[in-house]
């Protein structure tokens, strides 16, 4: 799939693994070969620091809210800082089983350098979060990568949080499998807060069984480059999937996420709702796929993504596609972009709100529709608090 | 209370000018009628007193409780106490009116170093001024002006300048698309507020506003000036004559 070119330094460092080219499709606009820019040596094992560990583990926003928390430092399972479910709807054990040859870059850079994962199994219901943290410390540059399973067993639910933070210089690659029985229900939210100088490439796959439901959320703002591709598929009928995420970028960050939707099983529905904001240079782009295969009768599929940009030199760039091979179908997409409308900034500054109040307040009500997503309200709440301080944050910590 | 001298006001993006050397003298405890036809220049003057971004000043000079005026940011010049009640408030989508409120009363007090009103208590004085105003609860519960009707969003403007007791309150065009009912619940709103302390400048294209809100002075614009002035008899004279008469006589 690689079109044969020099070797960049990581791919060297890569044992000569190639990094994709821009010439194919789906990594147009996501040059890896020019944004990993340095090598990020796999294997490398780093000792980290019990107060650094825990000076992050503080840091994760959703630390309050998870019942249970699987840690992992520097991509190995860190039995010490986590704190395992307990009863028996949960069960948590080692997972490495080998990934199948997969024509993906994110997924063969797992297949190669993936050292550690879990499975977890839910059995039941279960009220109680559960958060994966995958921490990273500062180190020498390198590469992380971890490989999970996820299952959801018929009609169990439960909540499931993913958090990626840290300190330093690494490229984080993760990949996630889940796995939805009939009837299951799962809300997901992903957090990619990691370290401003990270890289983050991240593979998620999830299935669902007939009647089962997914609310997914994943809120991207802490990596310099962040790639994530997903792969939703409807392999039972009359399920339900509403795939929605917000980007909070700033400086120069990059993040691009590519979803594919793909309608295996008759009168399923799909929802994704993107809104993404991004200020100074920063760049979005969502790339987003519908197929819609030809047994797939009955398929109600809508996919609408949206750009805020807070300055001149912001991008979004958006790829909708559709892809309908059933004949009693509806589908749609839009998509948009543009700046904050200065009508409503006029109006909230003209009652005493200062500027950068009254802007974080338009950001807040820009991105509120993806964050509705969140089932769980605590943790809907501490993300609203994230983008309510995320552009003074920003600001303030600008040079 | 403000001091509008000689003002001249163009369009930032085109070469029209607007305002046209308006001098205005407002004291405390005054309530100053503006009349004037379409395009004489009355939204223009509220909206470079607030400090909407669009216009550029050409000449003279604005003095709110004796500091400039256009010296400062739009949200300054609220925390100094002048509001101005939109002829078309604007919807924010996805912005919850009390949320909004609370920041905005807040980032008042802030700025002039009072101290900030936590959630009960906040919570009684808007209670308080919305049941003057026949404001249900739930409006209080939708976003910022969305899904409401021209007389609820009149309203819902004097509720704001009832939470936010500014010292200079603009009304632009507060009558238009009220039917008599809307119209008497908002002058009862604007005539409650009348203090001492307190000015008020009434923007309006008819005279039936000021049979609700009887002004202390009435004057007349035109094509960016004040033709003439006088006291609220000003206002009925205008209404038997029509501006266009008015505008040939004063010139």
């Amino acid at each position: 799939m690689n079109i044969a070119v020099n070797k960049t330094p990581a791919e060297l460092a890569y044992d000569g693994m190639l990094l994709p080219h821009p010439r194919l499709e789906d990594w147009k606009w996501t040059n890896l070969r020019v944004l990993i820019d340095r090598p990020y040596p796999p294997r490398l094992k780093v000792e980290a620091q019990t107060k650094d560990v825990e000076r992050l583990l503080k840091r994760d926003p959703l630390a309050k809210i998870a019942h249970a928390r699987i840690v992992f430092v520097n991509g190995v399972f860190d039995k010490a800082s986590s704190n395992l479910p307990a009863g028996g709807a949960v069960r948590v054990t080692p997972h490495l089983a080998p990934l199948a040859a997969a024509d993906e870059p994110v997924l063969e850079m797992n297949k190669a350098f993936a050292d550690d994962g879990v499975h977890v199994e839910i059995t039941s219901n279960i009220d109680a979060p559960v958060e994966l943290v995958h921490v990273a410390t500062d180190a020498e540059a390198r590469t992380i990568a971890t490989r999970h399973k996820i299952t959801v067993a018929d009609g169990a639910a439960a909540t499931l949080f993913e958090t990626h933070l840290g300190e330093g210089d690494y490229l984080t690659n993760s990949v996630i499998d889940v796995a939805l029985g009939a009837g299951a229900k799962l809300d997901r939210v992903k957090l990619e807060i990691e370290s401003r100088e990270a890289i983050h490439l991240a593979h998620a796959r999830i299935t669902l069984g007939a009647n089962a439901v997914l609310r997914d959320f994943t809120l991207t703002s802490g990596a310099r480059v962040n790639r994530q591709n997903g792969t939703i598929a409807f392999t039972g009928e009359k399920a339900d999937a509403k795939i929605a995420g917000s980007y909070l970028l700033s400086g120069r960050q990059h993040a691009d996420t590519r979803l594919l939707v793909d309608h295996q099983m008759p009168k399923c529905t799909s929802r994704e709702v993107f809104k993404c904001v991004m200020d100074e240079r920063a760049r979005g782009i969502f790339q987003g796929k519908v197929v819609v295969q030809r047994d797939a009768q009955k398929t109600d599929g809508k996919q609408s993504s949206h750009g805020l940009l807070l300055s001149e030199t912001a991008e979004f760039d958006a790829k909708p596609e559709l892809e309908i091979y059933a004949d009693d179908v509806v589908c749609g997409h839009g998509a948009t972009s543009g700046d904050i409308d200065h009508n409503h900034l006029f109006y909230l500054r003209s009652r005493g709100v200062p500027e950068a109040e009254a802007k974080s307040m338009l950001i807040v009500a820009f991105v509120a529709e993806a964050f509705e997503t969140i089932g769980h309200e605590g943790v809907r709440d501490q993300l609203t608090h994230f983008a309510e301080q995320w552009l003074v944050s920003h600001k303030d910590a600008a040079p | 209370m403000l001091e509008v001298k000689n003002l001249h006001v163009k369009l930032a993006e085109e070469d029209r000018t607007i305002l046209n050397g308006l001098t205005l003298d407002v004291k405390a405890g005054e309530v100053h009628a503006i009349m004037g036809p379409n395009g004489s220049g009355k939204s223009t003057l509220s909206y470079v007193l607030a400090g909407r971004e669009g216009y550029e000043v050409t000449g003279g000079e604005v003095k709110f409780r004796g500091e400039d005026l256009l010296a400062m940011e739009p949200d300054q010049r609220a925390a100094k106490g002048l509001f101005l009640a939109f002829q078309y408030p604007i919807e924010i989508p996805g912005v919850a009116t009390m949320q909004f409120l609370k920041v905005a009363l807040n980032a008042q007090r802030k700025a002039r170093g009072e101290k900030e009103l936590t959630t009960p208590e906040f919570m009684r004085l808007v209670k308080d001024r919305a049941s003057k105003l026949d404001i249900p609860q739930d409006m209080l519960k939708r976003a910022v002006n969305v899904g409401f009707s021209g007389g609820e969003k009149k309203r819902a403007e004097i509720l704001q300048m009832a939470v936010l007791e500014p010292s200079l309150c603009i009304l632009d065009e507060t009558d238009s698309g009220l039917d008599i009912d809307a119209l008497r619940v908002v002058a009862d709103g604007v005539n409650a507020l009348r203090s001492p302390e307190r000015a008020m400048v009434v923007i309006t294209h008819y005279q039936r506003l000021l049979d609700y809100i009887v002004p202390d002075y009435v004057h007349v614009l035109s094509q960016g000036r004040i033709v003439k002035s006088g006291g609220k008899e000003l206002a009925l004279e205008l209404e038997a004559k029509g501006y266009a008469e008015f505008a040939k006589e004063a010139a």
